[in-house]
C-alpha cells in the first residue's frame, strides 16, 4: 500500500511524468492528460483491491507492514 | 432568462432544504445508530467537502490559466487516501482514543497536552482559513453577479449593490445558517451527524450539477475530441511544457497537506469518522469522486475558452456556458452546485474553527477564571455554544476583511493556495506526532511559530499588493529597502513563483526548527507519556491510556465536574455505566484510574484535551504524573521533609528540656538530701570529738588513781579533739558565711606565683615527712590576679595537703606547674595518688565528702575542697578536677589576669 501511494507519487511527479508529457494525443486528447487520469484510475482502483485485502479488524502488528 | 432575485430566492430555499435535512438527520441519527447516515457512503460523501467552490469554479478557471495545474489539488489527497492504512488509520484511531476535536487539539494532546500550542494552531487556523473564506464569498458573489448581469432586469432588487454589499449579505446569510446548523448543542465526540447529511446530499448536488454540465458541454461540443481539437487550433494547449515545474510540485505537497490539517477535513474525516472501517470505502471511492469532479473541468475550460467571448470570466464557465446557450434551467442547477460547496465548507470550516476557538482559547479562560466549582448546573456547554457562535461571526468577518481588502484580485485558485500553505505549516507537526517520538513540544512550537511568519511575510502580505501601495513598494523593494528581505525574493532567491517560493521558505525553516528543535529539546513527562501512546497506537493495548495514577477525587467531587461540562444526563449516565460495570451501586462508586481516564476522555470531546486535563487536574489534585505535577508533589514533599526536621529537632529541643528538668530534678532531690545529710553529718562530726572529751573528761573526774603521766594524755586528747571540734566549727562557719556571701572581702591585686610559692614553703615539711617528691613543673612568672593573698594561699595548701594526705604510693609524686594561658593564671597540682573515681568526680567538692577511702582517720571534716572552691568562685575563677600529667588526682585553679 506504502509502494502504491510512493509509486503513484513518483508517477506524477518530474522527471517521471515528463516521459508521458509528449505531443501525442489519444482519440484527440493529448497523451498527458490520458495519462494523469488513468494513473489516476489506477491508483483508485489499485486502493480498492488492495483494501479488500487488508484484514478488516486492524490492530496486530504484522498487519502493518506493506501489502 | 434568470433574475437575481428568482436565483438568490432558490439559494434562499435550498439552504432551507438542507437545514430541515439537517434537523431530520440529527434526530434520525441520535434514535438509530445504525442508519444509513453512519455508512461509509455518506461518510466518503462528507469528506468530499474538500471540493468547495474553488473545484467548482475556480479549477475551471485553473484549467483555462494554467492548464493541468488544477489536477494537483486531487492528486495530493488521492496519495493521502491512497495510503490511508499509514496515516488516515492512525490519525482516526488516535482521535477515537484521545477524543480528539481538531488538528490543534491533536497536536496540543500529542505534545503534552499544551494549551499554548493549541492556541497557536488556532489562531494561525483562524487567520490563515480568512483567505479561504473570502474565496467562497467571491465565487458566490460573483456567480450571482454573473447571473444578474446576463439580462436587464436581471439585477433585481440587487440593483444599487455593490460586490461588497453582496458579499456583506452572503457572509451575515452564513454566519446565521452556521449558528443554527452547527451550534444547537455540543456533542460529546463533537460529531455533528446532521450537519454531516445535509453536506452528503450537498456532495451529491454539487458533483451532479458539475457533471451534468460538463455533460451538456461535451454534447454541444461534439465530443472529447471535438473539443481538444477546437482549442488546438484556437491555440490553446494544455500540454505546455513548464506545467510540470516548482509550482506543481508546490501545489501537490500543499494539497497533501491541506487534506489532513485543514480544520474542516480533519472534522469530517477524523473527528465525524463513527466506525474506522469507513476509511475503507473512502480510501478509493473519494479519489473517485474527485475524479469524476475533474473529469470535465479540462473540457469546459477550453470549451469556454473557444466560444465565450474574450474577456470573459474563465473562473464563472461553469455557469456562464449553459446560460450562453439558453439552458437557464442548467445554468440555475449549476449555480445551486457552486453554491452548494461554498455554503457547505463556510458552514463546516466555521464549525470546525469555532470548536477550536472556543475549546482552546475560551475554554481556558473559563477554566483560569472561573473555579470549577460554581455554575448554573448546565454545565459550561451554554457558555460554550455562545462562544462558538461568536467564533462564528468572528470567522466569517475575517473571511468578509479579507475578501474587501482583495478584492481586486481576480483568480479563485490563488487565493485558496494562500489558505493551503498556512494550513501546511501543520503538516510536519501532524506527521512527526504520529512518527517521530522524540518530536518535542518546544521544537512543535517553534516551528510552526516560525512556519507561520514566513507565511505571512511571503504568502499573505504580498496578496495586498493590488491594493496597498506599500505593500507593492515593499514587494518591490523590500523593508528599509533591503533587497533580500523581500517577501517574494527572500534570501535573494529570485525569479521562483511567488507560491513555490512562500511554500518552500515557510516549509523549510518549519521542517528544520522541528527537527534540530526536537533533537536539542527534551520532553516533559507528560509528553513522553502521550509520545508513545501516539506513536504506538497500534502497538499498545486499549488500557494504557489514562494519564492519572492513584485518584484522590471522590467519585462526587467528579461528578460534579462532569455535571458541569456534560449537563447532567450524560453525567450520570457515564457513572451509571460505570458503577453497573464494576458492580457497585452509583454512590459507593471508586473512581479508578482508568475511569479517570475515560472522563477525562469524555471530557476532552466537549472542551479539547488540554482543558479536560486542566479540569480534571483540579480535582483528581497530586495523584496526576506530568512533570509540573510531579515538581509540584516533589516539592510538598520537600515540604513535609522539612516540617518533619522541623518536628524532629524541636522534639529533640523538647527531650533535652526534659532532660535538663529531670536532672535539675534530680539536683533539687539531691539537695534536698543533702541538706539533711549536712545536718547528720555535722552532727556525726561534732559528736565524735564531743564523745571523746566527755569520756575522757569524765575519766579523770572519777578516778584520783591516774598517774600523772596518764592524765597529761588525757588532757593533752581532750585539748587535741577541743581544737578539732573548734576547726571544724569554724570551718562549718567560714563555709556558710562564704555560700552566703556573709564574709566578704576585698579582691585585691596579688601576686598568684607568690601565693603559691608561700604554700609550697608552708606544705615543704608535710612532704619531706611523707618522702614526698616535688617535680616542679614550667612556672609562670609572677603574675598579678585579683583576689586574698591569706586565701588564696589557703586553697594551694589545702590541695597540697589533700595529694599527700590521700597518696599511697609507694614512691609518691606530686606536680606543680603553673603559667598564663588565653589571659588566666592557671596553676596545676597532680599526684600519683589513687586518683578519683569517675562517678565522684562531681562530688569531691561537696560538704563532708572524704572519698572512696571514707575514713575519719585523714582528719579534717571533708569540707576543704568545698571551701577552697568557694573561696576560688569569690575570686572570680574556678576551681576543677582535670585529666592530669600524673595518673592520680590532678586540681587545676583557673584565675583573671589582672590587665
Amino acid at each position: 500500500m506504502l509502494l502504491l501511494t510512493v509509486l503513484g507519487a513518483a508517477l506524477m511527479l518530474p522527471p517521471l511524468v515528463y516521459v508521458f508529457d509528449q505531443p501525442i494525443a489519444h482519440f484527440g486528447i493529448p497523451q498527458i492528460v490520458v495519462y494523469l487520469f488513468a494513473l489516476w484510475l489506477l491508483l483508485i482502483v489499485g486502493t480498492a483491491v488492495l483494501t479488500h485485502a487488508l484484514p478488516r479488524e486492524p490492530g496486530s502488528d504484522e498487519d502493518e507492514g506493506e501489502r | 432568462m434568470l433574475s437575481a432575485d428568482f436565483v438568490i430566492a432558490t439559494a434562499v430555499g435550498y439552504v432551507g432544504l438542507l437545514f430541515v435535512l439537517a434537523y431530520f438527520g440529527d434526530r434520525r441519527a441520535r434514535v438509530n445508530t445504525r442508519s444509513f447516515l453512519h455508512s461509509p457512503a455518506v461518510y466518503t460523501l462528507s469528506i468530499s467537502v474538500y471540493c468547495t467552490s474553488w473545484t467548482f469554479y475556480g479549477a475551471v478557471g485553473n484549467a483555462a490559466r494554467s492548464g493541468l495545474e488544477f489536477l494537483t489539488i486531487y492528486l495530493g489527497p488521492t496519495l493521502v487516501f491512497v495510503g490511508w492504512w499509514f496515516l488516515l488509520r492512525r490519525l482516526v484511531r488516535i482521535s477515537h482514543n484521545q477524543r480528539i476535536t481538531s488538528v490543534a487539539d491533536l497536536l496540543s494532546s500529542r505534545f503534552g497536552k499544551s494549551n499554548r500550542l493549541a492556541v497557536l494552531i488556532t489562531c494561525i487556523a483562524v487567520i490563515g482559513i480568512a483567505p479561504y473564506i473570502a474565496l467562497q464569498l467571491k465565487a458566490v458573489t460573483s456567480s450571482i453577479q454573473a447571473v444578474a448581469g446576463s439580462s436587464e432586469f436581471g439585477r433585481g432588487s440587487l440593483k444599487g449593490i455593490d460586490d461588497v454589499g453582496l458579499a456583506f449579505g452572503v457572509a451575515a446569510a452564513m454566519a446565521l445558517f452556521t449558528i443554527l446548523f452547527g451550534t444547537r448543542h455540543v456533542d460529546a465526540k463533537e460529531q455533528h451527524h446532521g450537519v454531516v447529511a445535509a453536506i452528503a446530499f450537498e456532495a451529491v448536488v454539487k458533483l451532479t450539477a458539475l457533471v451534468a454540465v460538463g455533460v451538456f458541454v461535451v454534447f454541444v461540443g461534439g465530443g472529447f475530441e471535438n473539443i481538444f481539437a477546437r482549442a488546438a487550433e484556437a491555440g490553446v494547449t494544455v500540454d505546455a511544457t513548464n506545467t510540470f515545474d516548482s509550482r506543481w510540485l508546490t501545489t501537490l505537497a500543499l494539497s497533501v497537506a491541506a487534506i489532513v490539517c485543514l480544520p474542516r477535513q480533519f472534522q469530517v474525516t477524523v473527528v465525524e469518522n463513527s466506525d474506522e472501517n469507513h476509511l475503507r470505502v473512502a480510501s478509493w471511492a473519494f479519489p473517485a469522486y474527485m475524479l469524476l469532479m475533474s473529469l470535465f473541468i479540462l473540457p469546459i475550460a477550453l470549451f469556454g475558452m473557444t466560444t465565450m467571448p474574450a474577456g470573459s470570466n474563465p473562473d464563472m464557465f461553469a455557469l456562464t456556458l449553459p446560460m450562453a446557450f439558453g439552458q437557464d434551467a442548467l445554468a440555475l442547477f449549476a449555480f445551486i452546485g457552486g453554491f452548494s460547496s461554498a455554503t457547505s465548507m463556510i458552514i463546516l470550516e466555521s464549525i470546525a474553527l469555532s470548536i477550536m476557538v472556543s475549546n482552546h482559547i475560551v475554554m481556558p479562560l473559563i477554566l483560569r477564571f472561573s473555579p470549577v466549582g460554581n455554575g448554573d448546573g448546565q454545565g459550561v456547554t451554554s457558555l460554550l455554544l455562545v462562544a462558538r457562535r461568536f467564533s462564528i461571526v468572528l470567522i466569517l468577518s475575517l473571511g468578509f476583511f479579507y475578501f474587501f481588502f482583495t478584492r481586486d484580485s481576480d483568480a479563485l485558485a490563488p487565493i485558496g493556495l494562500i489558505s493551503f500553505t498556512a494550513i501546511a505549516q501543520f503538516f510536519p507537526a501532524v506527521i512527526a506526532a504520529l512518527f517521530w517520538r522524540d518530536a518535542s513540544l518546544k521544537a512543535a512550537t517553534a516551528a510552526i511559530a516560525a512556519g507561520f511568519v514566513f507565511w505571512v511575510w511571503c504568502s499573505f502580505l504580498p496578496s495586498f499588493e493590488s491594493v496597498s501601495p506599500q505593500v507593492a513598494m515593499l514587494l518591490d523593494r523590500g523593508p528599509w529597502g533591503i533587497s533580500w528581505l523581500r517577501p517574494e525574493a527572500m534570501f535573494g532567491l529570485n525569479g521562483i513563483d511567488p507560491l513555490a517560493h512562500a511554500a518552500f521558505w515557510s516549509l523549510l525553516v518549519n521542517i528544520v526548527t522541528l527537527t534540530l528543535g526536537s533533537l536539542l529539546t527534551s520532553q516533559s513527562a507528560l509528553e513522553r507519556i502521550q509520545a508513545s501512546v501516539f506513536v504506538d497506537v497500534f502497538r499498545r493495548g486499549q488500557s494504557a491510556r489514562g494519564n492519572f495514577v492513584r485518584g484522590s477525587a471522590t467519585a462526587n467531587d467528579l461528578f460534579f465536574v462532569a455535571e458541569r461540562v456534560l449537563g447532567e444526563r450524560r453525567a450520570a449516565a457515564l457513572f451509571e455505566t460505570e458503577a453497573r460495570d464494576s458492580g457497585v451501586e452509583p454512590d459507593m462508586l471508586e473512581p479508578s484510574p482508568q475511569f479517570i481516564g475515560r472522563l477525562e476522555r469524555e471530557l476532552a470531546g466537549s472542551i479539547g484535551a488540554a482543558s479536560a486535563h486542566v479540569m480534571l487536574s483540579k480535582v483528581v489534585s497530586g495523584s496526576e504524573v506530568s512533570l509540573e505535577e510531579m515538581m509540584q508533589m516533589a516539592d510538598e514533599t520537600q515540604q513535609v521533609i522539612e516540617y518533619s526536621q522541623q518536628l524532629e529537632k524541636t522534639s529533640a529541643e523538647l527531650r533535652s528540656t526534659a532532660r535538663q528538668l529531670e536532672d535539675a530534678n534530680a539536683q533539687l532531690r539531691e539537695l534536698d538530701s543533702q541538706k539533711d545529710e549536712f545536718l547528720s553529718q555535722v552532727s556525726h562530726e561534732v559528736r565524735t570529738p564531743m564523745t571523746s572529751i566527755r569520756s575522757f573528761s569524765e575519766i579523770l573526774l572519777d578516778s584520783d588513781d591516774i598517774d600523772v603521766g596518764q592524765r597529761q594524755h588525757f588532757v593533752s586528747t581532750i585539748h587535741q579533739e577541743s581544737l578539732r571540734l573548734t576547726k571544724l566549727l569554724d570551718e562549718i562557719l567560714d563555709l556558710s558565711a562564704l555560700e552566703r556571701g556573709e564574709r566578704t572581702w576585698d579582691n585585691v591585686p596579688i601576686d598568684a606565683e607568690a601565693a603559691l610559692d608561700r604554700a609550697l614553703a608552708v606544705c615543704e615539711a608535710l612532704l619531706r615527712q611523707r618522702g614526698m617528691k616535688v617535680e616542679l613543673g614550667d612556672r609562670a612568672q609572677p603574675t598579678m590576679v585579683e583576689g586574698d593573698a591569706d586565701r588564696l594561699c589557703q586553697v594551694f595548701i589545702n590541695l597540697i595537703s589533700n595529694a599527700v594526705k590521700y597518696n599511697d604510693s609507694d614512691k609518691p609524686v606530686i606536680r606543680i606547674a603553673s603559667s598564663v594561658k588565653a589571659g588566666n593564671y592557671v596553676a596545676e597540682i597532680a599526684d600519683n595518688g589513687p586518683g578519683i573515681a569517675k562517678r565522684e568526680r562531681k562530688l569531691i567538692f561537696e560538704k563532708f565528702w572524704r572519698g572512696p577511702g571514707g575514713v575519719a582517720d585523714q582528719g579534717g571534716a571533708g569540707l576543704g575542697l568545698a571551701i577552697s572552691r568557694q573561696i576560688v568562685a569569690r575570686m572570680n575563677g574556678s576551681l576543677d578536677l582535670v585529666p592530669g600529667p600524673l595518673p592520680g588526682a590532678c586540681f587545676r585553679i583557673r584565675l583573671a589576669v589582672m590587665k
